[in-house]
């Protein structure tokens, strides 16, 4: 079951799926050399991106929503991402390829928990997604203030506090008040929280998981481009 | 309930009332005074509330009861019932009535009386109480001499017992008068901490009492104590009545902020719970309430803020601000307390926000601040408040749990009442468990479940659930059979025939059709595992900082308190790594130990002092903000740990061998079973 593998002789097909299950292990390292390697051989580094990475932490977040991976994994996997982004970063800036989506994320007032929402800020720059984590404990203020600077195409609240969770309804009632609430997509998150709250508090969408909120992200993101063009 | 509207009637209890539209059928049981359980207080979480609607004429009540008079299922509920394999049944948080029902409420949904030992357990406590007694011979009025009754009695108490600059009580002070008279000038007072009169009876009398009281959110103790001899004439507990209005902390906040009168209600709540705490503690020990001349409370935060009537919000966010850190005395009566009608009632102080007067209480009893030995001591409830330290120093934490280890966030989870599965074992070879559930002492393996009587064989009580210690033994139990594997996934290696996989996520089957009380099987879910991973890591990781910042790697002694802490096994506790490594023979469980405290601040006023530099010196830490609480706590998530070695459980943990397979490795083509 165990070889040798020596980069330099995979096929192209082979070195992809490598960084996959690479990814999969979280071996850092590892996707460091494989992200050099793709790119030695000529490949664009959106392709590298897309086909190694984004596709590996799919099956990442498929199986994390399906319970067969858990968060040490997820993590260990996005920490592997990270290195992997930092090779292509730079590059894909140069060559101005297409940006899949932003974010800006942040645990709403009166909440200093935010490993979960630590967990999905990874797994949405997993997925290829610009994103700006605000941190804990944010105001309406900081929210709107990072809106205005980053222009996001999302903004991702979460809480994990039944008494803090309506904080997200004021969040989102100062975008309306401000006019801007249809400019951006308002995903919610956070122990407490459920379908209908998302639904009461006139979210797009509750997301159970970091899993969940890549897909999420994803197919609204698909609609926004699809209603853009 | 109203002339008009449609008749909910609900079985077993056969309670019927009128109601309007509209009404869900919780809010129905709650105005009938229906026990139904409800832990996520209506926000289609927790399940708990699932009921049945009974279908058809029912002459004997006069209704035609039928599925559609109740509001269509949502698809949340619908998806949450599938889940719970419940699909003939309804939420009762969220089915509204719109014709005549008659609902049948299931055992597992019955909120039933918690089975909670909240004995007083023997400490050796030195009396000396805040009340004193005092007979004196009071000076006769005279002519000419304008002291008063009250002047007279102080230079009494003065000669007496050196007592200066007292206050009388306006009610001690209405029964002065008659009482010398009576007693023909010789009365016995009641003096509070040496300030003042609080009781004034003819002759002479003996006998003074004091109630401690420690209010949990989901148990009320009181301890009916003798002042003179410190003897606990009688202990009562019941279920804490705000548990309507939300089974933890935060819901119970949440429901003040959603709710204008809810501090009014909670606070009436435990009010009324606690008046009939004491008559019944009076009553079991020949006396009446009002020979009760002062309390003690210890508790949470947020029930401390609510049985004084003050809105607990602040403490639903950051930065948790409390009302009032410091201890207080108060008029009982001023509290709608129906003790002595001068009592006091005395409250100990907090840590901080989220680490209470109960928590001080903790430390009164367990006394860490006169030990050499480092004690880590661990209170396990839905929030769980660690203390760590020993004479030289001590630090808190507050650690948010979640609700798994009371039975919430558990597919079949339940509070411990009977019928719930609180003790578990697994053959290693078969992966077949035996349990045990409350209210039957046999397990299962000896239960004839056919039989025609509990003699036979047949269990007292059908397994109807699992509580929170039968979840901590059934995941530790299942990682020592080898049918979990350390990361918290199911062994597909594992042979066992009671793995149900469905793709490549599995669960695992606790109790067999037969022996539970719906004729359904009772899982232990992927999702149950993860669940209670997440709430033990959070209690491991806030231990594992505040060792970190005191700059020891290993405790000395651990104490488990409060009643959930009694009925853990501190080896299972090991084994799941819910707490640090230490050895189990130096694990021990103390019971309710918040009861204990304030009963010593009953029985002692210098305790009281003590709490008070206790609270104030404690060094609390906020772990959710802590930088590396994110890393023990990802680390933590493993079974018993990724990375803290377990020496004492050298023994007993599976061979890393089992599981290999499991194993990262470097450069390796590994093939999976699927994408």
């Amino acid at each position: 079951m165990s070889e040798e593998i020596i980069l330099s002789e995979l096929s192209l097909e082979d070195l992809y799926e490598l960084m996959k299950e690479d990814l999969y292990d979280g071996l850092a390292e590892e996707i460091e050399e494989e992200v050099r390697e793709a790119l030695a051989r000529g490949e664009a580094p959106y392709d590298v991106l897309t086909k190694g990475l984004v596709a590996g932490m799919e099956i990442v977040g498929n199986d994390f929503r399906d319970g067969i991976l858990f968060v040490p994994e997820v993590l260990m996997a996005a920490k592997a991402m990270k290195a992997g982004m930092a090779i292509l970063r730079p590059l894909l800036a140069e060559t101005g390829a297409e940006k899949i989506g932003s974010m800006v994320i942040g645990t709403v007032k009166g909440d200093i928990h935010d490993i979960g929402k630590n967990l999905v800020a990874m797994m949405m720059e997993g997925a290829g997604f610009e994103v700006y984590d605000l941190g804990i404990n944010n105001s309406v203020e900081n929210y709107l203030e990072a809106i205005e600077k980053y222009k996001p195409d999302i903004l991702g609240m979460s809480a994990l506090l039944t008494t803090t969770m309506p904080y997200m309804k004021v969040v989102i009632d100062a975008l309306k008040e401000k006019g801007i609430r249809k400019d951006i997509i308002v995903l919610v998150g956070g122990a407490p929280l459920n379908e209908a709250f998302a639904e009461a508090i006139e979210a797009d969408a509750y997301c159970r998981d970091a899993a969940v909120a890549v897909e999420t992200a994803k197919k609204f993101m698909q609609i926004r481009k699809g209603v853009k063009v | 309930m109203s002339e008009q509207g449609f008749w909910v009637i609900f079985m077993p209890s056969g309670r019927r009332g009128r109601f309007p539209e509209g009404v869900t059928l919780l809010e129905a049981a709650r105005e009938l005074g229906v026990g139904i359980e409800s832990i996520c207080s209506g926000r289609l979480t927790c399940g708990k509330c699932k009921v049945r609607v009974e279908e058809g004429e029912f002459a004997k009540h006069g209704i035609l009861s039928t599925a559609n008079h109740l509001t269509p299922m949502g698809e949340e509920e619908r998806a949450l019932l599938h889940s719970l394999h419940a699909e003939d049944c309804r939420l009762s948080c969220t089915a509204r009535v719109t014709g005549d029902v008659l609902i049948y409420v299931p055992e597992e949904s019955r909120a039933q009386k918690q089975i909670i030992r909240k004995a007083a357990t023997e400490r050796i406590i030195e009396i000396d109480p805040a009340l004193r007694q005092y007979y004196v011979v009071v000076d006769e009025a005279a002519l000419g001499e304008h002291r008063g009754d009250w002047g007279r009695l102080q230079d009494a108490l003065q000669r007496a017992a050196g007592l200066t600059d007292l206050t009388i009580d306006l009610h001690a002070l209405r029964k002065l008068q008659p009482a010398l008279r009576e007693g023909k000038r010789g009365v016995t007072v009641v003096v509070w901490n040496d300030r003042e009169v609080i009781d004034v009876r003819p002759g002479y009398q003996e006998g003074i009492y004091g109630l401690a009281v420690d209010i949990g959110s989901t148990t009320v103790a009181a301890y009916l104590c003798d002042l003179r001899t410190g003897e606990v004439l009688a202990t009562e507990s019941a279920m804490n009545p705000q548990i309507i209005y939300g089974e933890d902390l935060m819901s119970r906040i949440s429901y003040t902020m959603m709710n204008e009168d809810g501090v009014e209600k909670m606070h009436d709540a435990i009010i009324k719970a606690l008046n009939k705490l004491a008559a019944q503690a009076a009553h079991a020990a020949t006396l009446r309430a009002r020979d009760i001349h002062e309390m003690v409370v210890a508790g949470n935060t947020t029930m401390v803020h609510l049985f004084l009537g003050i809105d607990p919000r602040e403490l639903g966010g950051a930065p948790f601000a409390l009302a009032n850190r410091d201890a207080m005395d108060i008029k009982a009566r001023d509290l709608g307390l129906r003790l002595h009608p001068a009592a006091n009632v005395h409250v100990l102080p907090s840590e901080a926000g989220h680490v209470g007067a109960d928590n001080v209480a903790v430390l009164l009893a367990e006394e860490p601040h006169r030990q050499d030995e480092i004690e880590l001591i661990v209170d396990v409830g839905t929030n769980a408040e660690i203390v760590l330290g020993n004479r030289h120093w001590l630090m808190s934490a507050s650690s948010p749990t979640g609700p798994a280890f009371e039975g919430a966030q558990i597919s079949a989870g339940m509070r411990a009442a009977p019928g719930a599965i609180e003790r578990v074992r697994i053959d290693r070879a078969t992966g077949h468990a035996t349990f045990r559930v409350i209210g039957d002492e046999r397990w299962s393996n000896e239960w004839n479940v056919h039989a025609s009587s509990h003699l036979a064989g047949k269990p007292e009580y059908l397994a109807a659930g699992i509580c929170g210690s039968g979840i901590i033994e059934a995941v530790a139990e299942l990682f020592l059979a080898g049918i979990l594997l350390p990361d918290g996934r199911f062994n597909p290696a594992h042979p066992t025939d009671r793995l149900v996989w469905e793709g490549r996520r599995a669960a695992y089957i606790l109790a067999t059709p037969e022996q539970t009380a719906n004729g359904q099987p009772i899982y232990v879910t992927q999702d149950d595992v993860r669940n209670i991973q997440l709430a033990k890591a959070a209690l491991y990781a806030g231990a594992k900082v505040l060792m970190k910042r005191a700059g020891i790697e290993r405790v000395d002694r651990i104490i488990l308190a409060g009643a959930f802490g009694s009925y853990i096994d501190p080896l299972y506790a090991l084994v799941l790594g819910l707490i640090p490594d230490c050895d189990p023979q130096r694990i021990v469980a103390v019971g309710n130990a918040a009861g204990d405290g304030a009963r010593i601040a009953l029985l002692n006023r210098a305790k009281r002092q003590e709490a008070m530099a206790l609270a104030h010196s404690v060094r609390y830490v906020e772990t959710a903000v802590a930088q590396d609480f994110q890393e023990e706590f990802v680390g933590a998530l493993h079974i018993p740990h990724a990375s803290d070695p377990f020496p004492h459980l050298a023994d007993l943990l599976p061979a890393p061998a089992a599981v290999a397979d499991a194993a990262p490795g470097r450069r390796r083509m590994r093939t999976r079973t699927s994408g």
